[in-house]
């Protein structure tokens, strides 16, 4: 599964540890989750997006699907 | 508590662990450290929940699962082997009543269980219960390497 949570990171300027701490998790986990060697449970997944104020749909996409614009 | 202290009092714990143990083999009260280990365990279990510092999310839930289930997978093949050789041991000896004893009062007979094989037995025990904490750190490192643990980036200090 890939994601673009980079992306939303640098359009809030977030760091990955201030993200982190925003969700409740370490940055470690942030950091997997980026380079896609975790994959989040569904509800970390909603918090994400939530945070972001987008859908799941716009932060994370199957491995294969082309990426979105 | 910041965690830097949590694990200075673990290293405290420890050795005072190790202070009452002794006291118990010199007491010779079992009991002392039984007591006190089962203490200090709780002590240190109630204690990590006040680590500021967040140490635990679900990534590390699910790979201390991971390696937990592993390590009983491999560990109770082990145990299980060691057992099964430990009975062959005891069944080769003679069952049931035992022949009268000749020797010395105080003595035990060659095909009894003497205090000594026992201690000796307990420190098997551990020995194997500290097998089984190397082969849990070694599927906890494997896990936490696949899931990102060491991975550094751009951001990394």
């Amino acid at each position: 599964m890939k994601n673009r949570i980079k992306v939303y990171r640098a359009m809030h300027d977030l760091t990955q540890e201030g993200l982190a701490n925003e969700l409740g998790v370490t940055r470690q986990t942030i950091l997997a989750i980026e380079k896609g060697k975790y994959d989040p449970s569904l509800e970390l997944a909603f918090k994400i997006a939530r945070f972001f104020g987008v859908t799941i749909e716009d932060i994370f996409f199957y491995g294969d699907t082309a990426e979105r614009p | 508590m910041k965690r830097n202290t949590f694990y200075l009092l673990v290293g405290i714990v420890a050795l005072i662990e190790v202070g009452i143990f002794w006291l118990s083999v010199e007491a010779e009260r079992p009991i002392l450290i039984q007591v006190a280990f089962v203490l200090g365990v709780i002590l240190l279990y109630a204690v990590r929940r006040t680590v500021e510092e967040r140490m635990e999310d679900e990534r590390t839930a699910m790979i201390t699962q991971k390696a937990a289930l592993r390590t009983l997978e491999t560990f109770w093949v082990a145990f299980f082997a060691i057992s099964l050789g430990s009975a062959v041991v005891a069944f080769s000896r003679p069952l049931g009543l035992r022949p009268p004893h000749l020797g010395p009062p105080g003595t035990a007979p060659p095909d009894m269980l003497e205090l000594p094989f026992i201690g000796g037995f307990a420190l098997f025990q551990m020995a194997l219960l500290c097998l089984m904490i190397f082969l849990y750190v070694g599927f906890r490192v494997y896990y936490a390497r696949k899931y990102g643990d060491w991975d550094t980036d751009e951001e990394q200090d």
